[in-house]
């Protein structure tokens, strides 16, 4: 084989090489711009995503903020509306800075008393005083509220019937007339400066102060009831000084007879009672064991010219023991003083006062003349919580309330002890009329005990059970004497349901 | 006769008490409330505390001030409808001559009861960008850029959100062939970049910063200082516009609601400590202009040089402003209505 022979192949795969590394460098570099094409194309993308990416984030973000500004108006709106509540305290509505505030607020209680026998019960004139039976005896609504914040108003009307031992009661128990019992206007200037004004309870009697809701017993004490001042017209200045641990009050009233209660708008003489009041919790925030203790004093001061503010007296019972003949009348200067304390301590609770009126009158009757005459009257009071809730001179909280048809906690229950005396003077005697047709003789004293069981469902609804039983001192009788004045003795049981809101 | 006159001189007892009853809300009180516009609230938390410190060593008393912020003219509008503030530090007279206007609550001339037009302190507007300045921002004309998301408050409720508009206007009137229509067209572009509308420069920041919207906020010298420093020169920068507003807000006490509560001399002494070298301390640590040029020197290197203008100068004052601006159916509405 020549060496061309050889060699063409070889040169032909060479040219082949050759050929084909001529063509190579073409086809990489169209594969390469394509590459870098493509490579382009994909950041380009990779761009408007990402910045469709922040766009969509930003839209998402706005639209988010958005409503969160809705949101934070409408909370704010809301803060800002009116608070419509309904509760166990009552109904109210109220303005968002407070300042404004109306509520509706009810008590009731409905009582049966079951005296000691047929011989217990006493008529005035044709009328039932004191019988079995059942009694609504508060039917109150309240209607109270707060203008600009310190301003204040309280109406309370009396749907039940009335004859609660007050000196205007007699003949009133069965005509079922609406009576106003609070009446008045507020101005609160500040804890130590308050003004109040119209129809309400002097700054007196301690127990008296105390809501009727929250009494311990079914009727309040002889100091209440047979001495101090019920609720009257007139003005008071009252507040809490020394950090709070002394409230005083001075007030300026039409004036109204022991116990009473002042019925009408009309005053019926020109002569107006002064009430003031002094009471301290010195202990209070201290912790120990004198914490829950307050103490202080009160009186009211009047001078009547022959008016006929004088009251009757009665027992627990509503049984009237004492009446002062119509040809008497108040005459001179009539002067009031009741010392007063309570204890609170844990479940232990103790209440007590006295209460003394020297009362000038006079006779228009021959021979009778006149006098200064000195009545009083005090209570002690013992209550204890079984349950171990605190006791205080406001409501009780039970910890476990009772639910009806439910499992349920006990309610609170609460066991009291009171005594209490009335004491007429000696004198008062030559001022009543035991002779006359139809008048009921009277007695110039009345000690009573009683025991009463309190079962607390929740914070607004309770039931009561008191007995108690009253001795009657210095007897006259007269002829239409009624017969716990015969028998010189009352005992009777009363119940009561109440509801309070 | 003797016991009538007695009875009748316990009556005059009685009623005297029962008048001084009425008559005590007028016994001093020792808290404030002081109504002020929404950036404020470091600088009065830190201040409040300065001067009940002062106040109880100069007078032996406690004093409690408490503050309430928002934009300014719907805190106007708060102490119109009944909100007791004893002192107002808005951020424009305008707003606090509606106390005057529309609640008879101070004499109409109260702003010339306390130095420097009663202003003891300036600032101005700026912008705020995200660190980098990623849309190269550098002035006002810039916010106009379509693709810009510009964040404001509503000129409606934010006394500041009124400067921010009214710098640019004014920037707009200084350019070549700069007149009302070309600052409407200005303003009319940059509310187009506006996503949301916040009531109160402090919600502006919010959504700015906390929630990351926009490109640019405008706003107060004071809160973009505020906001570098409390997040760190790391996540934003400030841009100084070429020209920009003087911002002189006011402060005044409210004389009815002293008088009635008897606060007054403590009011009046509340605002006059904000003179003092220790309140104009207080304030330049704030980021707010003092105007007491001693303190002033001391705090003139955090703030950038700016060329400023003023509301007088520009726009015949803050009523004549108002009015054309701001007033229903004013430019504002125009602008934004037309978005």
């Amino acid at each position: 084989m020549s060496n061309s022979a050889r060699i063409g192949p070889l040169v032909g795969v060479l040219a082949l090489a050759g050929l084909a590394s001529l063509s190579l460098p073409a086809h990489a570099a169209s594969t390469q711009d394509e590459l870098e094409a493509l490579k382009q194309t994909v950041r380009e993308l990779q761009k408007r995503l990402e910045a469709l990416d922040q766009a969509v984030d930003q839209k998402v973000k706005i639209v988010e903020r958005k409503q969160e500004l809705v949101n934070e108006d409408v909370s704010k709106k809301l803060k800002d509306a009116p608070t419509v509540t309904a509760s166990n305290k009552g109904f109210s509505i109220r303005s968002s800075d407070k300042d404004f505030e109306f509520k509706l607020r009810g008590l009731a209680h409905v009582d049966y008393r079951a005296y000691d026998g047929d011989a217990n019960e006493q008529t005035t004139g044709n009328v039932p005083v004191a019988t079995d039976g059942f009694l609504a005896r508060r039917l109150r609504p309240t209607f109270e509220g707060t203008l600009f914040g310190k301003y204040g108003f309280r109406f309370t009307p009396e749907f039940a019937e009335s004859g609660d031992g007050g000196a205007a009661a007699s003949g009133d128990r069965r005509n079922n007339r609406v009576r106003v019992v609070d009446a008045y206007f507020d101005v609160n200037a500040n804890d130590a400066y308050k003004f109040r004004i119209g129809k309400h309870k002097p700054f007196v009697g301690l127990e008296r102060l105390q809501s009727g809701s929250d009494i311990k017993f079914i009727e309040r004490s002889y100091v209440s009831n047979n001495i101090l001042p019920n609720r009257d017209i007139g003005v008071s200045v009252h507040g809490d000084v020394l950090d709070k641990k002394l409230s005083y009050a001075v007030g300026y009233f039409n004036g109204v007879a022991d116990g009473g209660d002042n019925f009408t708008s009309v005053d019926d003489n020109t002569d107006k009672d002064f009430a003031w009041r002094l009471f301290s919790t010195p202990f209070t925030g201290s912790g120990g064991i004198l914490e829950g203790l307050g103490f202080g004093v009160a009186g009211t001061w009047a001078n009547d010219s022959n008016t006929n503010a004088l009251p009757r007296y009665r027992t627990p019972g509503q049984n009237q023991f004492f009446a002062y003949r119509s040809t008497t009348t108040a005459n001179g200067s009539r002067s009031r003083i009741s010392p007063q304390a309570y204890y609170y301590n844990g479940p232990l609770g103790v209440l007590a006062e006295y209460a003394q009126v020297k009362q000038d009158v006079s006779s228009s009757t021959a021979g009778v003349g006149s006098a200064e005459l000195k009545n009083d009257a005090w209570q002690i009071a013992v209550t204890w919580l079984l349950t171990g809730e605190d006791a205080s001179f406001k409501g009780v909280k039970p910890l476990q309330p009772f639910k009806f048809g439910e499992p349920s906690g006990w309610g609170a229950w609460e066991v009291g002890l009171r005594y209490q005396e009335n004491n007429l003077d000696r004198d008062a005697a030559r001022f009543a009329d035991p002779t006359a047709t139809n008048r009921p003789g009277f007695a110039l004293g009345v000690r009573t005990w009683g025991v009463g069981l309190s079962w607390y469902h929740n914070e607004n609804s309770k039931f009561l059970v008191n007995y108690e039983s009253t001795c009657l001192d210095d007897v006259t009788a007269g002829t239409g004497a009624s017969a716990v004045l015969r028998g010189d003795k009352e005992r009777f049981l009363s119940f009561r349901y109440q509801v309070a809101y | 006769m003797q016991r009538k006159t007695a009875k009748f001189k316990a009556l005059v007892a009685i009623l005297g008490l029962a008048a001084a009853a009425l008559a005590s809300p007028a016994r001093a009180e020792t808290t404030l409330l002081n109504v002020s516009y929404d950036p404020t609230r470091e600088l009065y938390t830190e201040y409040n505390a300065a001067f009940a410190k002062y106040w109880k060593e100069k007078s032996g008393e406690v004093v409690t001030v408490k503050q309430s912020h928002g934009g300014a003219a719907k805190q106007a509008r708060a102490v119109i409808d009944g909100l007791q503030a004893d002192v107002v530090t808005l951020a424009l007279s305008y707003d606090i001559d509606e106390l005057h206007a529309k609640g008879k609550l101070i004499p109409a001339d109260w702003q010339k009861r306390l130095p420097n037009n009663s202003s003891p302190y300036t600032s101005t507007i700026v912008l705020l960008v995200r660190k980098g300045n990623p849309k190269n921002i550098k002035d006002w004309g810039d916010l106009a850029k379509p693709g810009t998301a510009v964040i404001t408050p509503n000129p409606k409720t934010s006394g500041g959100a009124r400067y921010n508009y009214l710098a640019a206007w004014g920037w707009a009137l200084q350019q070549p062939g700069g007149n009302d229509k070309t600052a409407q067209d200005l303003l009319t572009k940059i509310y187009k970049n506006v996503p949301v509308l916040d009531s109160g420069a402090r919600g502006s920041t919010t959504t700015f910063i906390e929630r990351g919207i926009g490109d640019v906020l405008i706003t107060w010298e004071n809160e973009a200082l505020l906001a570098v420093k409390e997040l760190g020169p790391d996540k934003f920068d400030i841009v100084v516009p070429s020209l920009s507003v003087l911002a002189e807000p006011p402060v005044t006490v409210v004389d009815k609601v002293t008088n009635r509560r008897g606060t007054r001399k403590l009011a009046e002494a509340y605002l006059n400590y904000l003179y003092s070298d220790e309140g104009q301390d207080i304030a330049g640590k704030h980021f707010y202009r003092p105007t007491n040029e001693k303190v002033a020197k001391k705090y003139e290197k955090q703030f950038p040089k700016v060329k400023l203008f003023t509301v007088d100068e520009t726009f015949g004052g803050w009523q004549k402003a108002q009015k054309t601006h701001f007033a229903d159916g004013g430019l504002f509405d125009r602008i934004y209505g037309i978005r």
